[in-house]
């Protein structure tokens, strides 16, 4: 099987002149990509700046405007999965797919098994290649026999891996944020296994936030923004970390956010966490204060989302205590989160935040109906005279609250549920992507909003993966990388680069290894 | 993460819960031992293997549209009209030689029948996205309304040659329902556990995602699974028919509770803790055997019902909470 992983020296990958609009704005503005056999190649960009588009392009999934694509001297006349499976490109996507109760010999040949002569699976076969290909090409031990649910996150990264290469037809391989799971002690394992494809003369596209790595194992990168490409640079050191942030970076904050009314009194906290540990994160202190807006920054897998499941009551706490106005409580699910003033305004409203098929006043009114009913019957005309004033303040169009919530834009949606929580005693806000997919216009509008229940004094707390809208529109970071905060800033005076440099490790001399 | 040995440790609590209801069975077949030595005698155990070959058959289909659909009992996939159509086929059969029709016309037209039903329960999971709970619930019933409709829930006995030969008769001192039975285990076990075809039916009960994106087609491997449940449930129907000397109305109902129960009791004796042909098979044993044990023992038949009720509730909780661990 080793021998004939011979394909890889063929050639390498060229994507000249790339160009992709969604709706007139283009997510990609001409972008020339250039991998060689043998070479890994960092692709890096904040998010939105064209990587993930120009992935899917390569992909097959996704149809460029306007480019071509061509693989060892030779021009793709159609770019299908098909046709890119084909010519030997794999995607090492971030989700695993795997199937918890295969072996590991049966996931790395899963579609693609070995059978006797007489149709019965070749086990044996597989098994031995399986574990011969891990030894071979992957420098690493693993019993074929395993599975997949024993494994740890590097062990199944590799799998993944392997599965994707066994048939030895790969030239390029399209690694997206592969360490995003792994310790540090498993990314080098990880490390080991990319730079052994390498020497097998096989293309490397690396994609990552995590700069530190991208200078250790990356032989030039390219670097995007805004959908056009920024720079491609033919070395990269370690130094480079600062200059590769300066040009990711390059947007100015606009004024799109809302100065706080007073300076938020710091004395007395209205939650404090002490030494929490719990799902994906540990140690951790923080305080959050009446009257001021506080930010979590960090990458996916940082813990980022992990600690504000916890503070609503979706995960437990396993370790350290949790006081709310000074009394040390347990949260043991949202409705008790609910209970003691939180409130949740979720990433994904479609599916978590909002009952799309009932109108816009009763998704107002759900999380507060006591006094709107009375002897338990809901007071129809009160109801919607309350849900009402709100749309009003809150600017929801259109302004018809009997409409089903389904049918408003995502700003509007996200209004309709800041409207609910206004509507409630809630003492915590905790956003969590607050803006994603909102537009600007929109956006104006919740950031004040946001501001407005700060100006009441009341406590929010917004995760976010948005380095502008973070330093906006927050009084204060918490900077969660790899389950810990390694950062309590002010964001007066924080810049974006400072930001980034944060969150992903760069100017402080970390190394993962 | 640093939490991860959690998931480990969990797993290693949950260990001995999902080994409860066979420690279960092992003590109560012990207990019959001591309490009716006639339990053990040959010609028990003999009985005991007639008796589940029809279960064992139905069970072995069950198990194909499980692993094909996935083993969460209420998402997944789940066949609950197997008994009825199995009764339908012997029903089918049982009029039939009674009009002297030809038994390979007969055979033919049970079979057919029984694919149908299998299309229609795939048809309904597949294309319309019905529940599988649901839907193979609702068909049970129209079946059975039709079974009833056919035989008018009259008893028919038949006593036609190949009928009383292949139930009195045997080979190696082994009853040919208990050859028969093997020979479809053998089958089944083949198609499942060691095609091809088995093994992509495998990975789309165990992740859809996982299967669309080797490119296996998940929903045709779903067709197929409800077809060979339905030829599992015709095959059955020969057992029956040799062991009921006919049709009887009403014939479906202990076998589906029983079926469910037995497919699932098989978790507990794969490495992997899922449905196989294999824990089907012993699954089908045990619970016939615990029957045989409470007959012979004369407990009252109405705590038998309770006895196996239980022993459900058990399977199903120690599967929850195992799988709770994993999350």
């Amino acid at each position: 099987m080793t021998q004939s992983l011979h394909r890889a020296a063929a050639g390498g990958l060229f994507m000249r002149h790339i160009r992709k609009a969604f709706a007139g704005v283009a997510a990609l503005d001409g972008v020339d990509l250039t991998v060689h056999p043998g070479e890994i190649h960092g692709l890096i960009g904040e998010n939105g700046a064209g990587k993930s588009t120009l992935i899917k392009i390569l992909a097959g999934v996704c149809t460029p405007d306007d480019g071509e694509i061509s693989v060892g001297g030779r021009v793709l006349a159609s770019v299908s999965p098909a046709a890119v499976q084909q010519e030997g490109i794999r995607f090492i996507h971030q989700e695993l797919h795997l199937i918890p109760h295969f072996t590991v010999a049966e996931s790395v040949f899963i579609g693609q098994e070995r059978s006797h002569r007489w149709g019965g699976l070749n086990r044996r076969a597989m098994r031995a290649d399986s574990e011969a290909f891990f030894r071979e090409v992957l420098n690493i031990r693993l019993d074929g026999n395993r599975l997949i649910r024993d494994l740890s996150q590097a062990e199944l990264k590799l799998v993944q891996i392997a599965r994707a290469l066994i048939d030895g037809e790969a030239r390029l391989v399209v690694f997206d944020e592969p360490t995003a799971p792994l310790e540090a002690r498993e990314a080098a394992l990880l490390f080991d296994a990319i730079r052994a494809l390498k020497a097998r003369g096989i293309a490397i596209i690396y994609v990552s936030h995590y700069l530190n790595e991208i200078t250790q194992i990356c032989d030039r990168v390219t670097v995007l923004r805004n959908g056009r490409q920024v720079a491609t640079l033919d070395e990269v050191k370690a130094e480079d970390v600062d200059r590769l942030i300066a040009l990711m970076v390059g947007r100015e904050l606009t004024t799109l956010f809302a100065a706080p009314a007073a300076q938020a009194d710091t004395s007395v906290p209205w939650l404090t966490l002490e030494n929490g540990g719990g799902e994906a994160f540990r140690q951790l202190n923080m305080q959050l204060f009446p009257g001021e807006i506080v930010g979590i920054a960090g990458l996916s897998g940082s813990g980022r989302e992990q600690l504000i499941d916890t503070l609503y009551g979706l995960y437990p706490l396993r370790q350290g205590t949790l006081r709310i106005a000074g009394k040390a409580v347990k949260l043991r699910s949202p409705v008790q989160a609910i209970a003691r003033g939180i409130a949740l305004v979720p990433r994904d409203r479609r599916h978590h935040g909002l009952i799309q098929p009932l109108s816009v006043a009763d998704n107002i009114n759900i999380a507060s109906p006591q006094s709107l009913s009375r002897f338990g019957w809901e007071l129809k005309e009160k109801a919607r005279k309350n849900a009402l004033a709100l749309a009003e303040k809150l600017d929801i169009r259109p302004r018809n609250v009997r409409q089903a919530v389904r049918y408003l834009s995502g700003g509007n949606q996200q209004k309709v549920i800041l409207a609910r929580w206004l509507n409630s005693h809630s003492q915590l806000f905790i956003l969590d992507e607050p803006t994603l997919g909102v537009d600007v216009g929109a956006r104006a509008e919740i950031y004040h909003l946001t501001r407005q229940l700060a100006d009441k004094g009341r406590c929010v707390l917004v995760s976010s993966s948005d380095a502008s809208e973070l330093i906006g529109l927050c009084d204060r970071l918490l900077v969660m990388r790899r389950g810990e905060i390694v950062a309590d800033v002010p964001t007066e005076n924080l810049t974006q680069d400072g930001l980034l440099a944060l969150t992903s490790g760069g100017s402080e001399q970390e190394t993962p290894l | 993460m640093s939490d991860m040995p959690q998931p480990g440790l969990r797993r290693r609590l949950a260990f001995p819960i999902d080994k409860i209801p066979l420690l279960l069975f092992a003590a109560l077949l012990l207990f019959f031992c001591f309490q009716a030595p006639w339990f053990l005698s040959w010609q028990n155990l003999s009985v005991i293997l007639t008796q589940t070959a029809p279960l064992a058959i139905l069970c072995f289909g069950l198990a194909c549209v499980i692993i094909g659909g996935g083993d969460d009992v209420v998402s997944g996939g789940i066949d609950l009209s197997l008994p009825a159509t199995s009764v339908l086929a012997v029903a089918v059969v049982s009029i039939g030689v009674q009009l002297d029709v030809s038994i390979f016309l007969l055979a033919l037209l049970a079979v057919a029948a029984a694919l149908l039903a299998g299309l229609l329960n795939a048809l309904m999971v597949v294309r319309v996205g019905l529940p599988p709970l649901l839907a193979t619930l609702a068909s049970s019933v129209a079946i059975v309304g039709l079974t009833n409709y056919l035989a008018r829930q009259r008893r028919i006995s038949i006593d036609a040659p190949w009928l009383v030969a292949f139930r009195d008769g045997d080979l190696l001192g082994i009853p040919w329902a208990v050859w028969f039975m093997l020979a479809v285990f053998v089958l089944y076990q083949f198609l499942v556990h060691h095609s091809r075809w088995g093994q992509h039916l495998q990975a789309s009960g165990g992740s859809r995602e996982a299967a669309e994106l080797a490119g296996l087609p998940f929903k045709s491997l779903m067709l197929h699974s409800y077809l060979l449940a339905g030829f599992a449930a015709a095959l059955a129907a020969l057992t029956l028919l040799s062991r009921g000397s006919g049709s009887s109305p009403g014939a479906e109902e202990p076998l589906l509770l029983e079926m469910v129960l037995a497919t699932f009791i098989g978790t507990a004796f794969s490495r992997r803790r899922v449905v196989t042909i294999w824990g089907a098979l012993l699954g089908a044993l045990l619970v016939n055997a615990l029957s045989n044990g409470l007959a012979l023992m004369r407990v009252d038949i109405f705590w038998v019902g309770t006895v196996k009720g239980a022993l459900i509730l058990l399977v199903l909780s120690a599967a929850a909470v195992q799988r709770r661990g994993q999350l």
